[in-house]
């Protein structure tokens, strides 16, 4: 019988179920959405699908599945996927394997801090391009996979050298199921912050760094000797990264104060980035320990609650950040207060 | 005739732009005809993916937003050619 109340994420998500005492329903589920339109991701700048409907915790056998990775190699052109990579794991070529490694560790900061099944929470496979164009000094998220560039050489080296850049990229598809925040203005800038935020945390929880311990750079070790900087961005320090002849000193700004109005760079969704990602710093700062284990929890819930607007405003999320805080609210406050959102 | 290829956005953010002035260049026939050739007044619709480059030419004041994934045939071959004459 085909049971229309239930909706297509919740089907999917029962369909995955492996566990016995579910395979009535999961096979049910698998059916139904073998006769209803077949499901697909949500893509950049849709909405997404309502998320206060009742989760299916994993105490009742939501399965959280190990990371299904798999590594393409674009073999320098930018032609997508490119060739499957066979044992990626045991690659000799740096890029395969530090993107599968990224990829897992990615993976398991959502699994085992946030109990999400995979950027979607539905355990979707991860898949990576590594080797994409030719001196090619980006990295970017598709809507479908991470793609690595190997950098010119001059200013940048492959980006896979940073875990907190797998990391922000891997991010970039948690909002996209999640809050699908617009891509452009603060919204754009939130977007970018999360990924940050989050591709940071990845790296502390690997390296077991406290608040205090971290770098809380991103981009580290991606820049050739020949540029004075150590990283791309700064969430402690905002505007502190680089600091270069060529590249210029690194433009971001920590405080409203100095929000950067522009039409490039959609809205300066790199640069602004940086008042949120001070705010992110500030309560993890106050709170202390590890970041994942606090500050990082706080985050996460409103990313993930259904209670952003897609179009959401640094004050917006600040709000939603202080009212997901429970007792740590006045620190989050102080924290929004000191970067001049609140 | 000056040329100019600004690139915006990207993972990094860091915005670079290269300048040719076609009249200094050896093959200045070869680039007039591949400007006239270019489609200045299309303007192709893509929702922005995370961490892409955005591209604006720029010629005399003829003008164009370019997200990286719409960089391509005649547009590609000019980028390509405005980065290699500049650096």
């Amino acid at each position: 019988m085909r049971c229309e109340i239930v909706p297509p994420y919740l089907l999917q998500r029962l369909a995955s179920l492996d566990d016995p005492t579910f395979a009535q329903a999961s096979a049910a589920a698998r059916h139904s959405l073998l006769v209803e339109r077949p499901w697909r991701g949500i893509r950049s700048g849709e909405s997404a699908p309502p998320t206060s409907a009742p989760r299916v915790p994993s105490a009742i056998g939501r399965s959280l599945q190990e990371a299904k990775r798999t590594i393409f190699d674009a073999q320098n052109t930018e032609d997508l996927p490119g060739m499957k990579v066979p044992d990626p794991a045991e690659s000799e070529d740096p890029a395969v394997t530090e993107a599968f490694a990224g990829l897992g560790h990615t993976h398991d900061l959502y699994r085992y801090e946030f109990d999400r099944a995979s950027i979607d929470d539905n355990n979707l496979p991860l898949d990576a391009t590594v080797h994409f164009g030719r001196d090619y000094d980006n990295a970017f998220w598709d809507g479908e996979r991470m793609v690595f560039g190997d950098g010119d050489g001059v200013v940048f080296t492959r980006m896979t050298r940073s875990l907190s850049v797998i990391g922000h990229e891997l991010t970039h598809g948690v909002t996209q199921y999640t809050a699908n925040l617009v891509y452009s203005g603060q919204s754009g800038a939130l977007n970018e912050s999360v990924s940050d935020v989050f591709g940071a945390l990845v790296e502390q929880r690997v390296l077991k760094q406290s608040v205090e311990q971290a770098s809380w750079l991103i981009g580290e070790g991606i820049f050739t000797d020949q540029v004075e900087g150590n990283a791309l961005r700064s969430l402690k320090a905002p505007g502190t990264a680089y600091d270069d002849d060529v590249l210029g000193k690194d433009p971001q700004p920590a405080h409203m104060d100095d929000f950067v109005v522009t039409a490039s760079d959609n809205g300066g969704v790199h640069l602004n980035s940086g008042i949120p990602n001070r705010a992110f710093y500030l309560v993890a700062e106050a709170l202390g320990g590890n970041a994942w284990e606090q500050a990082g929890h706080i985050w996460y819930s409103v990313l993930t609650g259904g209670i952003l607007d897609a179009h959401a405003t640094f004050a917006e999320f600040a709000s939603a950040t202080v009212d997901s805080a429970g007792a740590d609210a006045s620190a989050v406050t102080e924290a929004w207060k000191a970067v001049g959102v609140l | 005739m000056k040329i100019s290829v600004s690139r915006s956005g990207g993972l990094a953010g860091l915005t670079r732009t290269w300048n040719v002035i076609v009249d200094d260049q050896p093959d200045r026939e070869e680039w007039m005809s591949l400007v006239s050739s270019l489609p200045w007044s299309s303007r192709p619709r893509v929702l922005p993916q995370p961490d892409r480059y955005i591209y604006v030419i720029r010629c005399s004041r003829r003008r164009i937003t370019l997200p990286e994934q719409k960089v391509e045939g005649p547009w590609r071959e000019l980028v390509n050619r405005v980065q290699s004459a500049a650096s």
